[in-house]
C-alpha cells in the first residue's frame, strides 16, 4: 500500500505549530451579543420565582425562562428527561435555571448578577449509596435511569455454582469523576437567519446530535438550521452530548433577540457545566472450587447518572458488555444500574463506561491471583479469551479476532515484567531495612475495547459518506466524522487516497457542516476509522465506477465532470452484516463488529513519607487490526494512556451538597509534563474484515488499561492493595491503615 | 492607557485598560489569535509568550507591564514558509494533536533552548511543566524538543523599547501609579492606599474569578533598587521584587541557601517562576506558600520600609493570622534578608504537592540543623506550610531537639510526634487533616534521616 501505514504527517500541524488554526474564540464575531446562563446553587429544590432587581435596565437584555421557550423544553438525546431550563423544580447544583444575552461581557455579568432564583431547597440524593436506598426518589419510581442484565446461559447451574463453592471470593471497587480537560473550553456561536433559522458554529463531535436536539428543541424544520464544526480543540467524548444543550442555549437567545450570540465558556464555567465520566461502584463474586477453578461470577455495576438520563443508559449497556474482563470465565450474570442523584448530569468520555467496569474486572483478578496465590501473570496467561471462545453476552470470538495472548505475552518480554518483578521485590526490602521511604512496583493490565457502536446502533446510524470529484482532479472527502485532535483529517484522506491510487495531496477533507456533508454519524465510539473508513471506502469505489461510466480515466472524467459544473459524487452506505445477531433487551449476541486488545505494563514509585505515586515507566502493546497511521496510533495510546494513569491517581472531583469543589484548573489537577511517564509503544495487526483496509478502532482502548495496571503496581510497592481510584495521597493513607501493615505514615 | 510597545518586531501604541490582560490586548486589539485561553489562570500555559525573551503567561500580565517590552507570540517565532526549528520538530515527530496547547508548548520550548540549547529530558519536561496538554501524553513533544536541541532561533527577538512611563487617560478604570524610586513609592503609600503590584501571578488570577478591581495600582515590578539579589558581608539582601527564577539562576543561593533554592524550583512552572516574587510571595500570605517556610527556617527578616523609617520582622512573625502579613497599608516590602548559613549546616526543603509542577502544597517544611562533632544538635529550625492558618514553626519539637544528641534513643520518634501535635491542620479540597498531620511527622523523620551519615 502506498499511503496507508506510512507515517504521514498530520495535514492540520503546520497552521497548529505556527497559531494560524482558528478555534472558535479566533473567529472574530463582530456584533455577537454575549450569552450567559443563571445556575442553580442548590442541589435539589423547588424553583418558585425568579426575582428582577428593580435597578437593572432590562430592556438592554434578552432574558429567556422556561415560560419563554419557543420548544417543548427539552434537550433531545435518549431520552428528553432534560429540560433546557429548570421549570418548577431543580435538580443539581449548576442546572441552568435562566439564559441571559447581552451586548457586552460586562453587562452580562451585570444581569446575571441582577436575577435571583427562588428556591424552596428539597433534601438531596447525592451518593449510588442514597439513590439505591429505600429512601428518596428523585427519577421515575427507584432512581434507576437504566437496569440491565447479561444472564448466565444457565441460570440454575449458576445458582447451583454459588452454593455449592468451596469459597466466594468477593471484592468492591470504586472509580470517580473524571472531567475531560479538552484545553479548548465548550463554545458555540448561534447566527439567526432572515427565514427565521438559525445556523450554529461550534467546538464539537458530532454535528448531527446538535441538528436534531435543536430541531426538536427549537421545535423547528431542519431545513432552517445548520451545525459548522470548527477546528476543536480536544473532546473526549466531552464535546459529545454538551454541546447539544450548549447550541439550543445560544439559539434560543439569538433568535429571540434577533442578534448573533456568541456562548463561550471559561475553564470555571466549563468544569462546573459540562458532562463526566461517571463514577461508578461495582461488586464482583466469584464462586471457586478447592482446585482453584472457577465456578460462577456475578457482578454488579452500579454508575452514578446524574439528575438525568443523557447517555447513561447507552454508557451502562457498554460497561456491562466488557464487565467481565479480557478472560474465559464460565457462568456469568451482569447486572448493571445507572442511578439518578441530585449531581450535574454525567456523560461520554473516552471509553464510556469500560474503564471503570474494566478498572474492576481487573483489580478482582489480581484479587483472585493472590487467593489462589498464582501470581497475575499467571491467571492472566490461564484465563486469557482465545478464538473461540464465547463472551459473557454471547459473542463468539472468531479466529484472528482475540489477540490478548498475543499483546500480553509481548508486553510482558518489551518490560521485562518478571524480571523487574523480582528485582523491586528485593530493591523494596533493601529499601525498607536501610529506612529509604522509596518503594516502587510493576502491575500488568489486560483489556480490550469494541470498536463502533454496541449491536444493531451501526445499522441504525446508518453512516453515509460522499467523495466529489473537483475539476483539479482531487476528491474531497465529505463526512460528519471531526477532527477534534486524533487526526480524521489526515487519517480519512489517506484511506481515500489508498483507496483511489491518488498522492494524499489530491484529497482534501470537507470541515463537517450539516447543509454540506451526509451523515456519517456522531464522531464517537473508536468507529471513525473503522466504519466510517470502510464506507468511505465504498464511496471511493462508487465514484470511481460512475466515472467508468464515461470514460476509461475515471479522474479525467470527474475532472471534467467537475469542471463542466456537474460534479461525480461517490457514495458509500453502511451495509449492515447479515451474519451478526444481536438481541437488545437481553444484551445477547455480538455486540461488537471487532475489539482491539491492549496489555499495559506500568512501572510506579510509592513515597511512603507522601503516599505520592509517581508512574515511571509504562510499556503498551496494542492490536489494533491496521495502523493506518502508527504515528497517530502511538499518539492516541500515549494520551490515552495519560489519562487512564491520572484518572487513576491525580484527577479527582470532590463534592460538597453536590457542588463540585475542585472547579478550576489550579483544583482539578491533570498531569504536567514532568508527572508523566516515559512510554514504550508497540503496535501488533490481525486486520479485522470489518474495518477499512483492516483497521479496529483503538482511540478509547487505552483508557481502559493504564489505571488497572497502575492500581496493580501500587498494590506491588505498598503491599497493599487499593481497590479505589483516584489512588490520592489520602486514600492510601486509608489502604495503609486498612491493611494493617507497616504502622506509618 | 497609552502603552507603547514592540510586538513581534513591530512598534505598537494601544490605548487600553490598565489591568486587561495583556492575552485580550493580544486576542482581541492585535488579532493574534495564536495565544490561547485555557483557563485564565495561569495553569495551563496555553496564553505563554516572550517577554524581552522571558517565558509568561499572557493572562497573568496586566497591560500596563506590557508597556516597553518587546513581546513575541507564536505568529512572530515562525510561519510554514520561514519556521523556527521547534515548530518543524513539532511537526515532524508527530507532537501536534488538537493543537490548542501547541502555540503555547512552541513557546516554552523556544524558551527552554534558549536558556538551555542542549537540555536533558529532564530538564526538558522541567522546561515545560507550565504547559498542559491533554492530548498527547508528552512524549512526541519530548521527542520534538530533543529534535530540535541546538538549533537557535529563526528570528531574533526584537530589544526592549527604551521608552518613558506610559501615559495615563481619563477612561482608566483603575490608576496606575508607577513610581521611579523606592522613596517615591513610599510617599504614595504614606498618602493614599494602593494595591501594591509586583509580579501579578496571584493577583491577576484572583481579578479573573471575580476579586473587584482596586482604585489603585502602585506597580513596583520595574523598581531596581528591590529587585534583584545582594550579597552583603552578613550574607544576601533578596530584593522584594526578585522573581523566583532569579534565585535558581544565582550560584551563591544555590550555594548558600539550598533549602530557599529547592523551595523556588518547586514553585509553578517556568513562566510563573518568571514572573510571581520573593516580596509577592510573602506578603500574598498563603499559608501554602513554598519560599515562605524556607525564609523562616533560614532566620530570613522582613525588610519594610514607609514614609517613616525601616522596620525589620522575622519571617517566622511575620503573620498575625490567616492571610494576615504584619505589614501596615503605608508599608512597603522592599527585600528579606538572609544571614550566611553557620558553617555545616543542614537544610531541606521537602514539598508534598498535588503533582510534580504547577502545584499547591499539600504539607512542607523548610528544616535546618547543625550537628556538632559529638552529633549534637544545635540550631534546629522546622517551619511547616499548609497545616494552619498560617506557616507554623514546630517550637515544640524545635525546642525538644537543640542540644540533643541524634544518638539519643527514640528521638527521631518523638520529634515527629511533636510536631504532628503541635499542628492543627484542616481538611480541604486538597488533602485531609489526618494526611496532613502524618505526612509533617514523616517529613520531619525525612530530614533526620538525611543528617545520618
Amino acid at each position: 500500500m502506498k499511503v496507508v501505514g506510512k507515517p504521514l504527517q498530520r495535514r492540520d500541524a503546520w497552521d497548529k505549530v505556527t497559531g494560524r488554526t482558528r478555534f472558535l474564540a479566533d473567529i472574530p464575531r463582530d456584533g455577537a451579543w454575549c450569552g450567559g446562563v443563571l445556575r442553580s446553587p442548590v442541589a435539589r429544590g423547588r424553583l418558585l420565582r425568579i426575582e428582577r432587581d428593580a435597578g437593572f435596565d432590562w430592556s438592554q437584555v434578552v432574558v429567556i425562562t422556561a415560560a419563554d421557550l419557543p420548544g417543548p423544553n427539552t434537550v433531545a438525546m435518549i431520552r428528553e428527561d432534560l429540560p433546557l431550563l429548570a421549570d418548577g423544580e431543580v435538580a443539581f447544583v449548576g442546572q441552568a435555571v435562566a439564559l441571559v444575552a447581552a451586548p457586552d461581557r460586562a453587562t452580562l455579568t451585570a444581569a446575571l448578577t441582577a436575577l435571583h432564583p427562588v428556591i424552596e431547597e428539597l433534601p438531596p440524593v447525592l451518593s449510588i449509596t442514597d439513590a439505591l436506598g429505600a429512601g428518596t426518589v428523585i427519577w421515575g419510581e427507584d432512581n434507576l435511569i437504566a437496569d440491565y442484565t447479561i444472564a448466565p446461559p444457565d441460570m440454575a447451574a449458576f445458582e447451583a455454582a454459588f452454593a455449592g463453592a468451596d469459597r466466594i471470593i468477593e471484592g468492591e471497587y470504586r472509580t470517580g469523576y473524571q472531567e475531560h480537560i479538552y484545553l479548548e473550553p465548550q463554545g458555540v456561536v448561534a447566527v439567526p437567519r432572515p427565514d427565521g433559522g438559525v445556523e450554529i458554529a461550534g467546538s464539537l463531535q458530532c454535528p448531527f446530535y446538535v441538528l436534531n436536539a435543536l430541531a426538536r428543541g427549537l421545535g423547528m424544520e431542519r431545513d432552517k438550521l445548520v451545525v459548522r464544526q470548527t477546528p476543536t480543540g480536544g473532546a473526549f467524548g466531552g464535546k459529545e452530548d454538551y454541546p447539544s444543550v450548549l447550541a439550543l442555549q445560544a439559539a434560543v437567545l439569538a433568535l429571540a433577540g434577533g442578534h448573533p450570540v456568541a456562548m463561550l465558556y471559561d475553564r470555571h464555567e466549563d468544569i462546573i457545566a459540562s458532562t463526566k465520566r461517571h463514577p461508578s461502584r461495582t461488586r464482583h463474586r466469584t464462586a471457586m472450587a478447592a482446585d482453584g477453578s472457577l465456578l460462577a461470577v456475578d457482578i454488579d455495576v452500579v454508575l452514578d447518572a446524574g439528575a438525568f438520563t443523557t447517555l447513561s443508559p447507552v454508557v451502562l449497556s457498554r460497561a456491562i458488555l466488557h464487565a467481565a474482563g479480557s478472560y474465559r470465565l464460565p457462568l456469568v450474570r451482569i447486572r448493571g444500574r445507572a442511578v439518578a442523584t441530585n449531581t450535574p448530569p454525567n456523560g461520554a468520555f473516552r471509553g464510556f463506561g469500560v474503564p471503570q467496569s474494566i478498572f474492576a474486572a481487573e483489580r478482582h483478578l489480581d484479587r483472585l491471583a493472590r487467593e489462589l496465590g498464582t501470581g497475575p501473570l499467571a491467571l492472566r496467561r490461564r484465563l486469557v479469551l482465545k478464538a473461540g471462545d464465547v463472551l459473557p453476552h454471547g459473542q463468539v470470538l472468531p479466529e484472528g479476532g482475540a489477540a490478548g495472548s498475543l499483546v500480553l505475552e509481548r508486553a510482558v518480554e518489551l518490560s521485562d515484567y518478571q524480571r523487574r518483578r523480582a528485582e523491586l521485590d528485593e530493591a523494596n526490602a533493601e529499601a525498607a531495612g536501610r529506612g529509604d521511604p522509596l518503594r516502587r512496583g510493576i502491575g500488568v493490565s489486560l483489556i480490550h475495547h469494541g470498536a463502533g457502536f454496541t449491536g444493531d446502533g451501526e445499522d441504525r446510524i446508518a453512516t453515509v459518506v460522499h467523495v466529489r470529484g473537483e475539476a483539479d482532479g482531487a476528491v474531497t472527502v465529505l463526512c460528519s466524522s471531526v477532527e477534534m485532535g486524533q487526526g480524521a483529517e489526515t487519517v480519512l484522506p489517506a484511506i481515500a487516497a489508498e483507496a483511489l491510487d491518488l498522492p494524499l495531496e489530491a484529497v482534501r477533507y470537507h470541515q463537517p457542516d450539516t447543509s454540506a456533508v451526509p451523515d456519517s454519524g456522531p464522531t464517537v465510539a473508536s468507529r471513525t476509522t473503522m466504519v466510517v473508513g470502510r464506507v468511505l471506502v465504498d464511496a471511493c469505489r462508487d465514484l470511481v465506477e460512475q466515472a467508468r461510466e464515461h470514460g476509461s480515466d475515471p479522474r479525467a472524467v470527474w475532472s471534467a465532470r467537475a469542471a463542466a459544473g456537474e460534479p461525480l459524487t461517490g457514495e458509500g452506505r453502511y451495509q449492515p452484516d447479515p451474519d451478526i445477531r444481536w438481541d437488545q433487551e437481553h444484551h445477547h449476541g455480538d455486540a461488537y463488529p471487532g475489539y482491539a486488545w491492549m496489555a499495559t505494563v506500568v512501572e510506579t514509585e510509592v513515597d511512603m513519607d507522601t503516599l505520592e505515586i509517581r508512574p515511571g515507566r509504562v510499556t503498551a502493546v496494542a492490536e489494533i487490526g491496521k495502523a493506518i497511521n502508527p504515528v497517530l496510533c502511538v499518539g492516541q495510546i500515549e494520551g490515552g494512556l495519560a489519562q487512564s494513569l491520572a484518572w487513576g491517581y491525580l484527577e479527582e472531583i470532590r463534592l460538597d451538597g453536590g457542588r463540585y469543589l475542585n472547579d478550576r484548573l489550579a483544583t482539578y489537577i491533570i498531569p504536567t509534563c514532568l508527572d508523566a511517564p516515559e512510554f514504550t509503544v508497540e503496535l501488533a495487526e490481525e486486520p479485522s474484515p470489518r474495518g477499512a483496509y483492516g483497521a479496529k478502532g483503538l482511540g478509547e482502548l487505552p483508557m481502559n488499561g493504564g489505571a488497572p495496571a497502575l492500581a496493580a503496581a501500587v498494590e506491588h510497592a505498598l503491599g497493599a492493595a487499593p481497590d479505589a481510584i483516584p489512588m490520592t495521597p489520602d486514600s492510601l493513607l486509608a489502604v495503609l491503615q486498612k491493611s494493617d501493615r507497616e504502622g506509618r505514615p | 492607557m497609552k502603552i507603547v510597545c514592540m510586538v513581534n518586531g513591530a512598534r505598537r501604541e494601544l490605548d487600553v485598560q490598565p489591568l486587561r490582560r495583556l492575552l485580550d490586548v493580544l486576542r482581541e486589539d492585535l488579532g493574534l489569535t495564536g495565544t490561547k485561553e485555557g483557563c485564565g489562570e495561569g495553569e495551563c500555559g496555553a496564553c505563554a509568550v516572550h517577554v524581552d525573551g522571558r517565558l509568561v503567561n499572557a493572562c497573568q500580565m496586566p497591560a500596563f507591564q506590557a508597556h516597553g517590552r518587546s513581546i513575541t507570540t507564536i505568529e512572530g517565532l515562525g510561519a510554514p514558509e520561514a519556521p523556527d526549528p521547534v515548530q518543524t520538530a513539532f511537526v515532524e515527530s508527530g507532537a501536534v494533536q488538537c493543537g490548542f496547547c501547541t502555540p503555547g508548548l512552541v513557546m516554552a520550548s523556544r524558551a527552554l533552548l534558549d536558556l538551555k540549547p542542549a537540555p536533558s529530558a529532564r530538564e526538558i519536561r522541567a522546561g515545560l511543566a507550565g504547559n498542559l496538554c491533554r492530548c498527547t501524553g508528552y512524549g512526541r513533544v519530548v521527542e520534538a524538543v530533543s529534535r530540535a536541541a541546538g538549533q537557535p532561533a529563526a528570528r531574533a527577538e526584537a530589544p526592549a523599547l527604551d521608552t518613558g512611563p506610559p501615559v495615563p487617560a481619563p477612561d482608566d478604570a483603575v490608576q496606575v501609579l508607577i513610581p521611579n524610586s523606592v522613596t517615591e513609592a513610599l510617599t504614595i503609600l504614606d498618602s493614599e492606599p494602593c494595591r501594591i503590584f509586583a509580579g501579578g501571578t496571584d493577583l491577576m488570577a484572583a481579578f479573573h474569578a471575580g476579586m473587584p478591581l482596586p482604585d489603585k495600582v502602585l506597580d513596583v515590578s520595574r523598581l531596581e533598587a528591590i529587585t534583584g539579589i545582594t550579597m552583603t558581608p552578613r550574607g544576601v539582601s533578596i530584593g522584594a521584587a526578585t522573581c523566583y527564577a532569579e534565585l535558581l539562576n544565582t550560584t551563591e543561593v544555590t550555594t548558600h541557601w539550598p533549602a530557599l533554592a529547592e523551595a523556588a524550583r518547586l514553585v509553578g512552572a517556568p513562566a510563573v517562576q518568571n514572573m510571581g516574587t520573593v516580596g509577592g510571595n510573602l506578603v500574598n500570605a498563603s499559608p501554602g506558600a513554598d519560599l515562605v517556610p524556607a525564609l523562616a527556617a533560614l532566620d530570613g527578616v522582613v525588610v519594610l520600609a514607609s514614609a517613616r523609617g525601616e522596620r525589620r520582622v522575622p519571617v517566622a512573625n511575620f503573620y498575625r493570622g490567616y492571610r494576615d502579613p504584619d505589614r501596615r497599608p503605608d508599608e512597603l516590602v522592599t527585600a528579606v534578608e538572609l544571614a550566611r548559613p553557620a558553617a555545616g549546616l543542614r537544610q531541606a526543603f521537602f514539598k508534598a504537592g498535588t503533582r510534580r509542577a504547577q502545584s499547591i502544597a499539600r504539607v512542607n517544611l523548610a528544616a535546618c540543623a547543625q550537628v556538632d562533632g559529638s552529633r549534637r544538635l544545635a540550631h534546629v529550625r522546622l517551619v511547616a506550610g499548609s497545616v494552619g492558618p498560617t506557616i507554623v514553626t514546630l517550637q515544640k519539637a524545635m525546642d525538644y531537639l537543640e542540644g540533643r544528641s541524634l544518638d539519643h534513643v527514640g528521638l527521631v520518634e518523638e520529634a515527629r510526634r511533636l510536631a504532628a501535635g503541635e499542628v492543627e491542620p484542616i481538611d480541604d479540597v486538597r488533602a485531609g487533616a489526618e494526611y496532613r498531620r502524618a505526612v509533617l511527622g514523616n517529613l520531619v523523620g525525612r530530614f533526620f534521616a538525611m543528617l545520618q551519615p
